[in-house]
């Protein structure tokens, strides 16, 4: 006991719950007063940070709405077939065929008389036709896949039909669907990159930040480290300011996003309706603002963290 | 806490020698003066004992453990048994009196209730109770000097360290501040003063050692007629 007691003199203090409480409201109370007491710059820095959160948050409820679009989306990928004249019989028999395949959900064939009478119904040009001795239009089949199968499936099913006999031409349909897929993973990516760039942007925002307020309390620094602070209590103030930095950033990127949002929801809601869709924006709610206050402000502390290793390495007391 | 330097010297990086093969012992609970001209070493003295720097060759031990040698992580654990003054006084403007005194005391994690407590004595004790919400701003010069030795007592330190503490101050002043200094030595630290003002440290009944271009010049313990005699004076 006693060579312990030599060679430890100055144990470290016993670590209590009530005293933690205490020492961080009071170090919390301190940064929020001294964030108000310079609130020029601390709004600069919350639009700063905001921004930076904003652009990438944005491009990933862009994508989950998107994702969400798709599936609800009536349209699924299929193909159509044009038969040379006189192949009706083969279209019917084309018709059975594709719809004993799995990958098949619906097959529609369109006779050529059914397709002039669609054409003279839905065009002004349907007297011209009459003009002609023939029926120039051809029939036709369409075949819609299962949801969930895929462009492997769809040119499978178009190598079968291309073979078929009377079958003149076979159109693959790029649709909607595969358009916006393709869409979505690129807004996916392009948000990911995004939320890099800009991450490490709000972490350089509240780095410098963090940075300027240790100058300023600089005395104050040296003055704990003489009294015996450790390097973990000394760091605590700058961290709950990159935290509050952070999370104030996070918060004014939401503020942002429903702006924008609320900006472009009437040409949005116009744009859908003529695809009879409706406007469901999702994604934006209780977890996505949770996620944006935390992200910030862990982006924030990590600011703040390398301010602070930085100039407190370097710190001399006297 | 006993203080003993064996034999121990501070280059500094411009060449310059700030302590040269210095040994000598400070019992626990003794008070004494460091003296000496500008520059002579006595700064160099309790930076070393404050670990803010460290010696090129020799031993710093306190009660048996070589602080020179402590890891930075046990550091503030050694720091918070000393207080310290000094002549600037190091007082945060933008805190009340009051906070700057409590510094030391929320450093350890000290109940609120207690630190009051704590705060309130040690200010009674310099004599600036009543001044406890003012800023260090609208303090006097020796006002600001005894909240700095209120800070420095404040977390009852077993060593007690002063750099020039009335360097700027009247002699009246000078002397009521080392009189305090000597109250506190009473009630246990070990204290050591460093001071250039000779003939006021001369008046009081405590060791003196004097300090040249960084060696132990003279080391006297007061003995009624100040009859000088060599003891622990170890110098090269």
């Amino acid at each position: 006991m006693a060579r312990n007691k030599l060679r430890d003199p100055w144990p470290r203090a016993r670590w209590s719950a009530s005293g933690w409480v205490q020492e961080n409201r009071r170090i919390g109370g301190e940064a929020v007063a001294f964030l108000s007491m310079r609130l020029g710059t601390s709004l600069l820095v919350w639009l700063l940070v905001g921004i930076a959160l904003a652009l990438p948050a944005g491009l990933y409820l862009l994508q989950v709405n998107l994702t969400e679009m798709t599936a609800s989306w009536e349209g699924r990928p299929g193909l159509s077939i044009y038969f040379r004249h006189g192949s009706g019989d083969a279209a019917l028999a084309l018709s059975d065929a594709l719809t004993a395949r799995a990958e098949v959900a619906l097959v529609v064939v369109t006779s050529s008389e059914q397709a002039l009478a669609d054409f003279r119904a839905n065009t002004s040009l349907g007297d011209t036709l009459t003009l002609l001795d023939d029926n120039p239009l051809p029939a036709s089949l369409r075949a819609t896949l299962v949801p969930g199968a895929g462009v492997a499936d769809l040119e499978r099913l178009a190598e079968f039909a291309r073979v078929a006999p009377g079958a003149d031409e076979v159109v693959v349909e790029k649709t909607w669907l595969e358009r916006i897929t393709i869409l979505s993973s690129v807004v996916r990516r392009l948000g990911m990159i995004l939320a890099v760039l800009f991450g490490v942007g709000a972490v350089l925002v509240t780095s410098t930040s963090v940075r300027l307020a240790i100058e300023a309390r600089l005395e104050e620094l040296r003055v704990l480290k003489l009294v015996g602070a450790t390097d973990r209590q000394l760091r605590r103030p700058f961290l709950y300011f990159g935290a509050l930095y952070g999370v104030g950033g996070g918060l004014v990127a939401a503020m942002l996003i429903s702006f924008g949002l609320l900006v472009i929801e009437s040409p949005l809601e116009n744009l859908l309706g003529s695809y009879d869709q409706t406007l469901e924006i999702s994604g934006f709610g209780g977890a996505f603002l949770v996620t944006l206050l935390t992200t910030g402000g862990l982006l924030g502390i990590i600011g703040a963290l390398l301010a602070v290793r930085q100039r407190l390495r370097h710190l001399r007391i006297l | 806490m006993t203080i003993e330097f064996h034999q121990v010297s501070k280059r500094f990086d411009n060449g310059i020698d700030g302590l040269r093969d210095v040994s000598a012992t400070f019992e626990e609970g003794s008070m004494t003066f460091l003296t000496g001209h500008s520059g002579a070493g006595k700064s160099t003295f309790l930076k070393l004992l404050l670990c803010l720097e460290r010696p090129t060759r020799g031993q710093v031990l306190v009660n048996g453990v070589n602080v020179t040698q402590l890891k930075p992580s046990r550091l503030p654990h050694y720091r918070r048994n000393l207080g310290a003054v000094f002549q600037d006084h190091h007082l945060l403007a933008h805190r009340s009196v009051f906070d700057n005194v409590a510094i030391p005391l929320r450093v350890v994690g000290m109940r609120e209730r207690d630190l009051a407590k704590r705060v309130r004595a040690a200010l009674s004790a310099v004599g600036l109770l009543e001044r406890d919400a003012m800023s260090p701003g609208a303090l006097s010069t020796g006002e600001q000097q005894r909240v700095g030795i209120a800070r420095a007592v404040a977390s009852r330190p077993k060593i007690l360290l002063a750099d020039e503490p009335t360097g700027n101050l009247d002699p009246g002043l000078s002397r009521s501040i080392m009189g305090l200094f000597e109250q506190f030595n009473q009630v246990g630290p070990t204290v050591i003063v460093a001071s250039h003002d000779v003939s006021l440290i001369e008046a009081m009944d405590h060791r003196i050692i004097e300090l040249s271009n960084g060696s132990i010049l003279r080391d006297e313990e007061y003995a009624g007629d100040r009859a000088s005699f060599e003891s622990g004076v170890e110098s090269a």
